[in-house]
């Protein structure tokens, strides 16, 4: 079994020849390439731009959903050109870590249920009710508190099973932060955080988890991104905002959130989005946030120039997506910002 | 019946009973992964590369592709490493403290959790390089390949009977023709087998190369960048809202789960081999 010395020769030779191709490797391409890391909610629109982007410019940027903390940390140690979050950095973590902040879009997030006879937008929840709902403390979907709203719908005597989020993640935030704004008693019981000890439930990993536990489930009511919801063809309830008025979840009332915010380009756009006033405002919406380093190198310009052409040529493949593409008064503060500082 | 006889047939149908229900679970995961996934499974998913999120169609390519680069870089770099090592722990080492030190480690290696070890090539490798790489998804790899195939090679060598290399000896060949042409030759089914093992091992990683070899959704095959695996690519398209990407990452699960099985019954054929000469 052991190999002659010209055998040895021809080894070496043909694994050098394979590793030079490697390098080599044929299918390059005219333009540069950067990458992108952080948010997973944000991965399938920056990756559809990205795909667009390359069309029309020859530049490769490959984005990558390993989530938002990650995001923040790569980006940071400066192995990725950008990083996306959607838990938004304060002014003195910007400084601290020389980035810009901007949000690139903003999401809504769904009730969805699983009720056999209830379709989409036919069941309203009042805030008092989901928050009992989600306590624990309404057990049936028949009770009188849940009737009350819903004089039109024959609802079943079915038990209602919660169904949240297992892992850590941008979305928990927000919807325990936005029971925490309409529920005094959550607020004190639960309170608010990327993972929290929900009272009752089951837990599913992502918003994947959550999606299949809900068609799965009957009786069960959960929450995901608007873009889940969508593709997964679930049954959303409307829902109470800030002024009380009952809202459905919409491009509108989603957008709406993001115009009636207000945005401050000299805080990096710090902005939480839930339970915003309006009267025709979805109230649990979040926005996704790019960060770039602040240093002059031709990556992170490339990577501010990724975004530029997202805003003006991304609108209709992001609300194609689920997404909601940001209001145009807000590029327009972003235009500014980059502007501002340099790119 | 006499206790003895009762215990006995007890005894055999306790352990009967416990096979049966490992064979259970690995049958039911096959053939539920081929009942939900095969018909998913088609020439453009080998042909077609990545499409932008909701469109329909494309394929597997960059990923499989990269996979084969990725593990077959990692193969190039680890099976060197751990064969020489297990030849030194075996033919040089023997008893020595520092080989059972060595030998300890290893098998303390073999236990680390593989995103340990993703994390250290990323702080080790990807961070000073200021760029993740396919590169450094192959040393991640490696690493967790060094050990086990240091420990396999090592037990087997140790297999060969003391009567041949004394023999070998006794003719005047120096040690490493002993080592080479009778130690390892007679050992060299076994060998293979355990490259074999220690490949089917990492083929199905992905906690390793997340923060290694990263991901990319462009066809790339380039050592100093991010490159596209099957493993990360079906757990990104798994966890993904459109269809389209659940189709393919059933179709990435059943590439994976079959080229891993390929890779065990390899090693099987080549043991079985081996004691039917």
């Amino acid at each position: 079994m052991v190999l002659t010395q010209s055998k040895w020769v021809r080894a070496v030779a043909f694994f050098a020849v394979c590793i030079a191709l490697l390098f080599s490797a044929k299918i390059s391409y005219a333009g540069g390439s950067i990458n992108g890391a952080g948010s997973t909610f944000a991965y399938p629109v920056y990756t559809k731009w990205a795909f667009e982007y390359e069309k029309a410019t020859g530049n490769r940027v490959n984005y990558q959903g390993v989530g938002s903390g990650a995001g923040i940390r790569q980006v940071s140690q400066r192995v990725v050109a950008f990083g996306g979050t959607d838990k938004c950095l304060t002014k003195e973590e910007l400084g601290k870590r020389n980035l810009i902040q901007f949000p690139s879009m903003v999401g809504g997030i769904v009730i969805v249920v699983h009720i056999p006879g209830i379709k989409n937008n036919q069941l309203k929840l009042s805030n008092a009710v989901i928050s009992k709902i989600f306590m624990g403390k309404i057990k049936y979907w028949d009770d009188p508190q849940i009737e009350k709203d819903n004089s039109g719908l024959k609802l079943p005597h079915l038990g209602i099973v919660i169904v949240h989020r297992a892992d850590g993640s941008g979305t928990n935030w927000n919807i325990t932060y936005w029971l925490s704004q309409i529920s005094r008693q959550w607020n004190q019981k639960v309170h608010y955080g990327l993972s929290v000890n929900w009272p009752t439930g089951v837990g599913g990993k992502g918003n994947m988890g959550v999606a299949s536990y809900v068609k799965q489930i009957k009786g069960s009511i959960g929450y995901v991104e608007y873009a889940f919801w969508l593709q997964n063809h679930l049954t959303n309830v409307d829902l109470q905002n800030k002024e009380g008025k009952w809202v459905a979840p919409t491009v509108a009332t989603i957008r709406e959130a993001a115009a009636k915010a207000n945005w401050q380009p000299s805080k990096g756009f710090y902005q939480v989005l839930v339970n915003q006033n309006g009267a025709k405002t979805w109230p649990i919406v979040s926005g996704t946030f790019v960060l770039i380093p602040k240093e002059k190198s031709p990556k992170y310009k490339q990577a501010a120039e990724f975004f530029k052409w997202g805003f003006n040529h991304g609108d209709k493949a992001a609300e194609k997506l689920g997404y909601i593409p940001l209001p145009r008064s807000t590029k327009k503060l972003i235009f500014n910002y980059l502007r501002e500082n340099g790119f | 019946m006499s206790k003895r006889r009762f215990l006995n047939y007890l005894g055999l149908t306790v352990s009967t009973l416990s096979a049966l229900i490992g064979l259970f679970f690995l049958f039911w995961i096959i053939i539920s992964l081929i009942y939900k996934g095969f018909h998913y499974l088609n020439w453009n998913v080998f042909t077609q590369n990545a499409v932008a999120p909701g469109d329909n169609g494309g394929g597997l390519k960059f990923a499989i592709l990269g996979q084969l680069e990725v593990v077959g870089i990692a193969s190039l770099i680890g099976i060197p490493i751990g064969l020489l090592a297990g030849i030194y722990l075996s033919e040089y080492g023997k008893d020595s403290f520092t080989s059972n030190v060595i030998r300890n480690i290893c098998d303390a290696m073999t236990s680390i959790p593989s995103i340990i070890i993703g994390i250290f090539i990323y702080a080790l490798l990807v961070v000073p390089m200021g760029n993740f790489s396919a590169l450094a998804g192959s040393v991640a790899l490696s690493i967790l390949m060094i050990p086990i195939v240091i420990s396999s090679v090592d037990n087997i060598l140790r297999l060969v009977p003391n009567e041949l290399r004394e023999a070998a000896y006794a003719l005047g060949a120096p040690k490493y023709v002993v080592i080479f042409k009778v130690v390892v030759k007679e050992a060299i089914v076994g060998i293979i087998s355990a490259i074999l093992i220690a490949i089917s091992r990492v083929l199905g990683e992905t906690a390793p190369l997340l923060f290694t070899s990263f991901n990319s959704n462009f066809e790339s095959y380039k050592l100093n960048k991010p490159i596209g695996t099957l493993t990360v690519t079906m757990y990104d398209y798994a966890m993904g809202p459109y269809d389209n990407w659940h189709h393919l990452a059933w179709a990435a699960a059943i590439i994976l789960t079959f080229s891993v099985l390929l890779f065990n019954i390899a090693s099987r054929l080549f043991s079985y081999w081996r004691f039917s000469h």
